[in-house]
């Protein structure tokens, strides 16, 4: 019995199951003169691809010089001997588009030209000089990043001065994000009484101290036994550089107890630590 | 536009030739290859092998059958262009700096180098383009001798009537091809400044000079008179005029020794085009590492090519804006 006669068993039939096997290429002309290409393939991952291009063909005309012609059919040669037609890309690349326009004034143009390039330089060599600066722990961070945002004040700017103005500007800010309505609780001063959410900061915001002058090499476990002598801390931050993980120069530590912490300040203020000396103070209240 | 870079050298360039219906470029650096290219799309149709030391100058025979260089390994070569084979060797006392077939193609001069006791020499070859490309006269037909100043760069005039050469101090002179006489010499460049190149104007009664001393010169080729004087910032190496607009280009930078110590801005490493008339500079295109050594216009006037001392060529097929450029005077004389 031959097989191709009498296909008695379905599963002999391998066509359907081949996973090889691709349809045929389907060519179908359009009404408007281009071409539809339907072909199959499979792809990286194995899977079969259906690729259907659309070809419009377009004949162009052209004059050539007989000579130049018959000579586009010359065969290669020296090292370039046997290899295929087209530009070979080891030895000929495309390059970056050049804006060439003639003109009389060229170089008071091309002054133009350099002197905003020049000063665009400029600026952004600036800026990569910059780092982001917090302007309450001088961290590199935003200052509304600064983890002290309600604990301290800025560093060089006086407390008391922002009640009035920024004060309302805050708590707008606050509120809605640039929205020009103030909820009344916000309004008179946003430091007005139960505007920061839990007393938590408050409570460490009179017994935490700001150290400055710490030494370089100082670590925070030092600086943890040193200041624990006064009393229970509660937290210790020493601000380090990002990238070279060497401490900044000040720290801040947070004490349970707000005596602790006056003691503290007292007896380790101008304390030799390292080879500087501490200047221990409270630290600021963030408005 | 966007330059097509040709990077099938490894050495520095030293002469680029179109042929002279513009499809072909040749080009010759110091690392002993003859290049040949299609200056379309900056395909590589071959290279030419043989040559043992720096390739100096080549030049492309009229008719686009034959190829002429000249190298530091003291030999002239001529190749049959189709096939990349070597079809005949003239060997001379000294390097040879410049080759250059006359209008018609049937003559090749050869400007020899002053060195180890000779003198700068012109030599003049007769060609033949016979079934035979092998069959060429063993023995040049005219040899000049520069007795004051060696010839660095030399050319044939309209209808070979003369042959220009111009040398090491600076001067140009003009010889009869067919006693070698000289008939003029002229001083158009500062004293001692080397003439790096002379390329003729398409009808070749006009020639372009470009000097150490940091300017070009147009000259007429019956009496060396000075037309019109582009003056540059940094010492020249090629200049080149450009058919179907007025325009002459210019290509230098600061010399090669120098070129550690300078960034690319500073060195002046641009083609600058000056309208040829106007004496005017209307532009600089950028691109190159190294100093310019050599630029070539294509003979229809729409593409220009540069080879720097970085080892690159660089192809630029001019667009729109560059045809268009017209001075007010111009714009002027269309409209009548």
């Amino acid at each position: 019995m031959s097989r191709s006669g009498n296909r008695a068993d379905w599963a002999d039939d391998e066509e359907f199951d081949d996973p090889s096997a691709l349809p045929a290429q389907q060519v179908i002309s359009n009404k408007d003169g281009t071409k539809t290409v339907i072909s199959y393939r499979f792809n990286d991952d194995n899977k079969k691809v259906k690729v259907t291009r659309r070809i419009k063909t377009t004949v162009v005309r052209e004059n050539v010089n007989p000579q130049v012609a018959e000579r586009r059919q010359w065969p290669k040669f020296g090292n370039e001997k046997g290899h295929a037609a087209g530009p070979s890309f080891d030895t000929t690349s495309v390059g970056e588009n050049i804006v060439f326009r003639p003109s009389t004034n060229w170089k008071a143009q091309a002054k133009e030209a350099e002197k905003e390039g020049g000063e665009k330089g400029s600026i952004q060599d600036q800026l990569k000089d910059k780092k982001v600066k917090c302007r309450i722990c001088s961290g590199e961070h935003f200052t509304a990043r600064c983890p002290f945002k309600d604990t301290m004040a800025p560093v060089e700017e006086p407390t008391a001065g922002g009640a009035g103005d920024t004060g309302e500007a805050e708590a707008g800010g606050l509120g809605a994000g640039k929205s020009s309505y103030v909820p009344p609780h916000m309004r008179n001063g946003g430091s007005g009484g139960g505007d920061k959410m839990g007393g938590r900061f408050e409570k460490d915001d009179l017994a935490t101290l700001r150290v400055t002058n710490v030494s370089e090499l100082a670590e925070e476990q030092e600086l943890r036994d040193l200041f624990e002598r006064f009393g229970r801390v509660t937290r210790v931050f020493l601000a380090r550089d990002r990238e070279t993980q060497r401490a900044k120069g000040f720290a801040f530590i947070s004490y349970a107890d707000r005596s602790d912490a006056e003691s503290a300040c007292a007896k380790l203020d101008g304390f030799g630590y390292r080879h500087l000396i501490l200047r221990v103070e409270f630290a600021k209240r963030a408005t | 536009m966007r330059p097509i870079l040709l990077s099938g050298h490894e050495r520095s360039l030293t002469q680029i030739r179109f042929n002279r219906d513009g499809d072909l470029l040749f080009s010759v650096s110091k690392d002993k290859i003859v290049c040949a290219w299609w200056s379309a799309n900056g395909e590589r149709l071959g290279t030419y092998n043989g040559h043992q030391g720096a390739v100096w100058t080549v030049d492309v025979s009229p008719n686009t059958v034959l190829l002429a260089t000249g190298s530091a390994d003291n030999t002239v070569r001529l190749w049959n262009i189709k096939t990349g084979e070597c079809v005949k060797v003239w060997d001379f006392p000294t390097a040879v700096k410049r080759v250059a077939f006359s209008p018609d193609g049937s003559k090749l001069l050869a400007v020899t180098e002053k060195r180890m006791g000779f003198l700068g020499t012109i030599a003049v070859l007769d060609i033949n383009y016979g079934e035979n490309l092998e069959d060429q006269a063993a023995e040049p037909s005219l040899k000049i001798t520069c007795e004051d100043s060696k010839a660095t760069v030399a050319g044939w005039s309209f209808l070979a009537k003369y042959i220009i050469a111009a040398h090491e101090d600076g001067s140009v002179s003009q010889y009869d091809p067919k006693t070698g006489d000289q008939l003029l010499n002229v001083q158009v460049h500062e004293f001692d400044s080397q003439i790096n190149d002379i390329q003729f104007s398409s009808d070749r009664t006009s020639f372009l000079t470009a000097s150490k001393d940091k300017s070009a010169k147009l000259l007429s080729v019956r009496d060396l008179n000075i037309l019109k004087t582009y003056p540059a910032d940094t010492p020249l190496n090629s200049a080149s005029i450009t058919p179907k607009k007025d325009y002459v280009i210019l290509g230098g930078g600061q010399a090669a020794m120098d070129v550690t110590t300078t960034s690319a801005r500073q060195g002046k490493f641009e083609a600058r085009f000056y309208h040829k008339i106007f004496e005017d500079e209307i532009g600089r295109v950028r691109g190159h590492f190294g100093p310019l050594n050599t630029i070539d216009v294509h003979p229809a006037g729409t593409a220009y090519a540069s080879g720097g001392e970085d080892g690159y060529v660089r192809i630029h097929h001019f667009d729109k804006s560059y045809f268009d450029f017209m001075y007010e005077v111009e714009r002027e004389q269309m409209r009548k």
